[in-house]
């Protein structure tokens, strides 16, 4: 009886010894060989912009033996997503992202193919795309994306009825704004809404405030590594003028369980309960999607406010320079990729992508502006992002994506006055570059 | 007389084994280790562990845990109490109304939180219809009304459960014990308090370990609610570990909250089993 | 019984109605209404507008596909759990070796154990095992745990069998095996009936396994499909509710037809 009781346990040890080496000793996201037959899956951030990726799609299906499963993901989750399953047997082929800090652990980690073998056999797929932008995408000096949608600047969108209800112009300075804040505030309207639940449309405020007050070089300088840029003089003034925007009232109460991802905040906007939203270029298409009369005769728009006194222009920008496609190393079919990727610069993509709002970032999209949706909105985002003096990336993805959940924390709780001033910088400070 | 050999427990038990033991131990090792999801985990020793102890989130984390689970089973054990009670009655209309009320216990967490914030959404929802009731509508918005809402939700979905547990109780105490009393001109709360309740005694143990063990890990409620909000005032641990697992990708972290959850629950179930002998233990019913 | 009523449970049974009533009436007038019609209209009234469209709008989402995928989960998920518990349970109940013993030990520290507490090591032996994002991959953890709770169930109602009747088909030359198809079995059925419903249950509903192993559309399950919904149009309150609805739709169905033993199921784990 005892021998065999000991022989039992020793059994069940042993196996849990195994088990446990195998699974420690590493995996792999298998060889390609793996991966499904005859399609390929692209993932792609799931909102009003997926027509046309279903559409470009569709137009690729109908010569390619492979074919192409478009993959949607809420946007809300995207990220966390897709890095969830970069490293399994289940990841796409081709995958939406913003490049720059989005994809640079991707890239360290070996996950990513660079596109360099491509762009020799296809020299369009990077020269039909302004520089700046595709290089965007470059890590190290390789290529790792092809942009495939529009650019993104973040401007301010505005109700014009309810503007016009209350006799203001759209601001052309900080102080404007406020004085505008104060007179919606006391007609009892949320004057600007913010879908604070999704944390990023918060740091897009922090971004042009501090770009104005501080200029550019603020934020470049605490990525490349110099964190006592968060405490210069120049932060605590940016961040004691947001401060007093939030004290004047300016986005309500209720906006910590907004959410732009579920249209509530774009809702808010249409429906006239507030007055004006800080929010990137594809608020257009979100707009069209769920009214299109609305966006296209009642929906404003203008660039951010000046900060007089201020090191920044008031022709810098702050948003996505765009969106990317990245493909994995692991693809079983790298040139069905490739063929999938020189449709990111055919003249029906150009147009697909206007007819939504979006502008392309193709060297030829001006031929196109006159066919987009809305002529007038197009061309002046063309002269927003030509004119621009410089393009600030979003600060969640410029820097790497572990130090997202911890920067969305810092920047609501300093909205919501848990933090202060000096306990965001130290937040900002603690963040990891690398 | 031939009698089972122990190869009969063995197929259960493998599996078993495989999807529950082993990742027990799995947790405990790579709550050592530091890993983002990509690559391979590599070990720290116990960075992770010093990192928590002195993470207020996770302190709070752990006190939210413990002040949901209190109020629930605070709320949630009288409640189950009149009402098992009183269905345990067998006129008619008992049995539809206890009809109507079985029907949350049917539903998965996740059907219920996403129907009650729904229901509760801030800005077109029903607060925002009858403010003279709810303030300003936003009943997300504070830490108070967010947990108010949570142990709401918790109790609306399981008291009928434990109605069920203490109906069952109720059905088995012996009537001759209620005639006694009557004979003794004892009214209905005397009755109450001193027949009814005492005989209820095993049901209370059973129905509140469940509350105890399934309070510690409401996650499904929590995400889909409050998603730990407002900013992390109703974070309990066991979001908070998927929060550190599945958004910051800090897996190594979320294998140390996870041995934690763990350990309390197994602590707590052991100890009650001590208590009251292990065929009563039932429990993490809630939890899944 | 008692001869006089007892108003004041009487009155919490009053009010509990009313708890739980008015929101899944709430609930199922907003799903006739146009989201413009539920704006206005206020929560108590009867819908101002009527349409269908919120239900159409489901299946178009995919509700269909997902009933499809939850039903081979659940219709899974029972066959395991009760060939595995069948015989464990009668393990448990008839062999008095340590090594039973030990196993018996073993799930009831199993029962202790929450699912949340070993989701990554899950996440990471699933997807190890080239499982993730494929029904087979929540189908096999949530059989695991539903495991303890079904043991003990069974095996507390096996243990009602008389040991005289063991005695006889011992008597006849039984072995073990016999005994178990011709006595054991269908003088459970009482309690298989009810691990039946219950791990049913835990696989209709379950939603952390289907959260972190899957993620494509065609993978997707009901409750997950109801938390997609809310991420993507959660302004869409008719729309929502009715998903919601259509969840609960089946399980509803089951209840009408079925609720004794779904009802004997349930309270016979908290009954005795």
């Amino acid at each position: 009886m005892k021998k065999r009781s000991a022989w039992f346990t020793r059994a069940i040890a042993g196996a849990v010894v195994v088990a446990t080496g195998v699974a420690l000793s590493g995996c792999s996201s298998g060889s390609s060989s793996d991966r499904p037959a005859n399609v390929i899956h692209v993932a792609i951030y799931g909102d009003s912009g997926n027509k046309v990726e279903q559409q470009i799609a569709d137009t690729f299906n109908k010569t390619s033996t492979v074919k192409v499963i478009l993959d949607k993901i809420p946007g809300a989750n995207y990220q966390q997503k897709l890095q969830t399953i970069i490293s399994t047997s289940s990841a796409p082929d081709v995958f939406f992202n913003w490049g720059g800090g989005s994809i640079e652990q991707f890239v360290n980690a070996g996950y990513l193919l660079p596109l360099t073998n491509f762009i020799k056999e296809d020299p369009k797929l990077k020269s039909s795309f302004l520089p700046s932008v595709f290089n965007s995408a470059a890590i190290n000096g390789q290529p790792y994306g092809v942009p495939m949608r529009g650019t993104q600047p973040v401007m301010l969108f505005n109700n014009k009825a309810v503007l016009a209800k209350y006799g203001i112009t759209p601001p052309a300075t900080w102080k404007e704004l406020l004085s505008d804040v104060k007179t919606l505030k006391a007609a009892g309207l949320t004057p600007i809404a913010l879908g604070g639940a999704d944390y990023w449309p918060t740091l897009m405020w922090f971004e042009y405030v501090y770009d104005r007050v501080a200029g550019p070089t603020l934020f470049d300088k605490a990525l490349a590594g110099d964190k006592s840029q968060w405490t210069s003089k120049a932060s605590m003034t940016a961040l004691s003028d947001i401060k007093a925007l939030i004290d004047a009232g300016a986005f309500g109460t209720n906006y910590d369980s907004v959410k732009f991802t579920d249209g509530g905040s774009p809702k808010l906007l249409r429906t006239g309960k507030a007055a004006f939203e800080l929010m990137g270029s594809w608020n257009y298409s979100t707009q069209q999607s769920a009214d299109p009369s609305f966006a296209a005769k009642g929906l404003g728009y203008t660039a951010f406010p000046s900060i007089p006194g201020g090191a920044g222009n008031q022709t810098d920008l702050a948003g996505n320079t765009n969106n990317f496609y990245s493909v994995i190393k692991n693809t079983r079919y790298p040139n069905t990729a490739r063929d999938f990727l020189k449709l990111m610069y055919s003249p029906e993509f150009v147009k697909a992508q206007l007819a939504i709002g979006n502008l392309p970032t193709t060297t030829n999209t001006e031929q196109y502006l006159s066919t987009s949706a809305s002529p007038t909105y197009s061309t002046f985002q063309y002269n927003l992002v030509k004119q621009a003096s410089s393009f600030q990336l979003s600060w969640d993805q410029a820097y790497p994506q572990t130090a997202a959940t911890a920067m969305h924390n810092a920047v609501e709780n300093f909205f919501t006055g848990r933090i202060d001033a000096a306990g965001f910088a130290s937040a900002m400070q603690a963040l990891l570059t690398k | 007389m031939v009698r089972p050999g122990f190869v009969w427990a063995v197929p259960a038990a493998i599996f078993f084994g495989l999807f529950a033991i082993v990742p027990l131990v799995f947790v405990a090792i790579l709550s050592f280790t530091s890993w983002n999801g990509l690559g391979t985990p590599h070990f720290n020793g116990v960075q992770n562990w010093v990192d928590l102890a002195h993470d207020p989130v996770m302190i709070q984390s752990l006190y939210l845990s413990v002040l949901l689970t209190f109020l629930g089973v605070a709320i949630q054990t009288p409640m189950s109490i009149l009402l098992g009670v009183w269905a345990a009655g067998h006129q008619r209309n008992r049995a539809i109304l206890s009809a109507i009320y079985f029907v949350p216990l049917l539903l998965s967490s996740a059907a219920i939180a996403v129907l009650w914030r729904g229901l509760l959404d801030p800005n077109f929802g029903i607060p925002g219809q009858y403010r003279w009731l709810f303030g300003n509508g936003n009943l997300f918005g504070s830490q108070r009304s967010a947990i108010a809402v949570l142990v709401f939700v918790g109790a609306w979905q399981f008291t009928p459960f434990h109605t069920l547990i203490y109906q069952g109780g109720a059905r088995s105490i012996p009537p001759v014990l209620y005639q006694a009393a009557q004979v003794d001109g004892a009214g209905t709360v005397r009755t109450f308090f001193s027949i009814t309740l005492p005989q209820l005694r095993n049901s209370m143990i059973t129905s509140v370990i469940l509350m105890i063990v399934g309070g510690l890990t409401a996650f499904d409620t929590v995400l889909i609610l409050t998603a730990g909000g407002p900013g992390t005032s109703t974070t309990i641990s066991a979001y908070y570990m998927y929060q550190k697992a599945f958004q910051s990708f800090s897996f190594g972290t979320a294998s140390a909250i996870g041995l934690v959850l763990a350990l309390v629950a197994t602590a707590i179930s052991l100890v009650v089993v001590r208590a009251t002998g292990y065929d009563k233990m039932r429990s993490t019913q809630e939890g899944l | 019984m008692k001869a006089r009523p007892n108003y004041l449970a009487g009155l919490g049974a009053f009010i509990w109605l009313i708890i739980v009533a008015v929101p899944l009436y709430v609930m199922l007038q907003a799903t006739f209404e146009t989201q413009v019609g539920y704006g206005k209209s206020g929560a108590l009234g009867f819908p101002s507008t009527f349409t269908l469209d919120n239900y159409i709008n489901a299946f178009t989402v995919g509700f269909g596909h997902y009933f499809v995928n939850t039903l081979i989960v659940t219709v899974s998920v029972v066959l395991i759990v009760v060939v595995l518990v069948l015989p464990l349970s009668y393990a448990v109940v008839r062999n008095l070796g340590r090594r039973t013993t030990f196993v018996f030990r073993l799930f009831l520290l199993g029962l202790a154990i929450p699912a949340q507490a070993v989701i990554v090591p899950i996440f990471y032996l699933i997807s190890l095992a080239g499982l993730y994002d494929k029904l087979i991959g929540i189908i096999l953890p949530t059989a695991a745990f539903a495991l303890p709770i079904c043991t003990l169930i069974l095996s507390g109602s096996m243990r009602d069998i008389s040991p005289e009747l063991y005695d006889a088909m011992a008597m006849d030359g039984a072995t073990s095996t016999r005994t178990f198809f011709r006595l054991v079995v269908p003088l459970s059925k009482g309690g298989i009936s009810t691990i039946v419903v219950f791990s049913a249950l835990q696989a209709w509903n379950g939603f952390l396994f289907p959260l972190i192993l899957t993620q494509s559309d065609s993978n997707r399950v009901i409750t997950l499909g109801l938390f997609n919904f809310q991420t993507q149009y959660g302004i869409n309150i008719p729309g929502l509710l009715a998903a919601v609805v259509m969840s609960m739709i089946p399980v509803l169905l089951v209840y009408l037809f079925a609720r004794r033993a779904l009802v004997q199921g349930l309270m016979g784990m908290g009954g005795k």
